[in-house]
């Protein structure tokens, strides 16, 4: 990385452009993880069993709520950017529509990262 | 005929009129890229369902441990589930390749180095789709 001054600011888009990159590379890293790890299936039932147990544990079921909170983003500000896109008179609330989706990722990703870790908080798992 | 401005509104010049663009400006010539421009809003509108309603699944409505082969043979009865894995293998796949071609695009400035890791991410998504596609049309519950 160059220390040049860039042409950015810092500003939302600028960072919801960063954002937007690393949950994508990281959900489509993940993805080809997935992919592997499903196709167990067919060739030996019980070693998918076994492999699938790990997503069981404490440190794969927060590795889940990163990647829920990266879907989450990902997806709203997939959403905004399509909005910005196909609607360019919404860029007046550029502002308030990122502030959306940083609602909804939380609004979403919290309750559902407690879902996630809820055998681990209750105690059954530790 | 005059127009009132609203406060606030003078900030953003309007637009002009569609009538002075220019005709090679009205019809700009699509190429690979503007597909692929219209490609990643398309399949990223579905993916928000598609990928959303999988991850609720496995892991809000089911807990992950829960999620064992028997849950696949029973979920992978349903063609139409197998149909729903599949739009989002393939759309994921494709969506996530041609964001990472971007960031390779991107990043990767020399020739040599930037056609072997395209050469490498395509031949890995390209294979696991293939085979993502096989374990979908071949899995047998049955012979669980």
């Amino acid at each position: 990385m160059s220390s040049a001054p860039t042409v950015y600011k810092g500003k939302s888009g600028q960072w919801a452009f960063i954002s937007h990159r690393v949950t994508g590379f990281l959900v489509f890293m993940f993805l080809l993880l997935h992919i592997i790890d499903v196709s167990l299936v067919i060739i030996d039932a019980e070693l998918y069993n076994e492999v699938h147990e790990l997503y069981g544990n404490v440190f794969l079921r927060l590795f889940e709520c990163g990647l829920l909170l990266a879907l989450l983003y990902h997806s709203f500000n997939g959403l905004r950017i399509i909005a910005v896109d196909f609607f360019p008179g919404v860029i007046k609330h550029e502002k308030q529509l990122t502030g959306v989706v940083t609602f909804f990722t939380f609004a979403l990703g919290i309750p559902g990262s407690i879902i996630i870790l809820w055998p681990f908080i209750d105690g059954t798992l530790l | 005929m005059t127009t009132t401005i609203e406060p606030g509104e003078e900030r953003i010049p309007a637009p002009p009129p569609r009538h002075a663009a220019r005709k090679q400006d009205r019809a700009p010539k699509q190429n690979f890229e503007t597909w692929s421009w219209y490609f990643m809003r398309v399949s990223g509108l579905a993916l928000v369902f598609l990928a959303l309603t999988h991850f609720s699944i496995t892991h809000i409505i089911n807990d992950v441990v829960e999620t064992d082969s028997v849950f696949v043979a029973e979920r992978w009865d349903n063609p139409l589930w197998r149909l729903f894995d599949w739009a989002l293998l393939a759309l994921a796949l494709l969506h996530g390749l041609n964001g990472v071609r971007w960031i390779i695009e991107d990043y990767v400035q020399s020739p040599a180095k930037r056609a072997l890791t395209k050469a490498l991410v395509y031949a890995v998504s390209f294979t696991l789709f293939a085979y993502g596609t096989f374990v979908i049309v071949t899995f047998d519950g049955g012979a669980l």
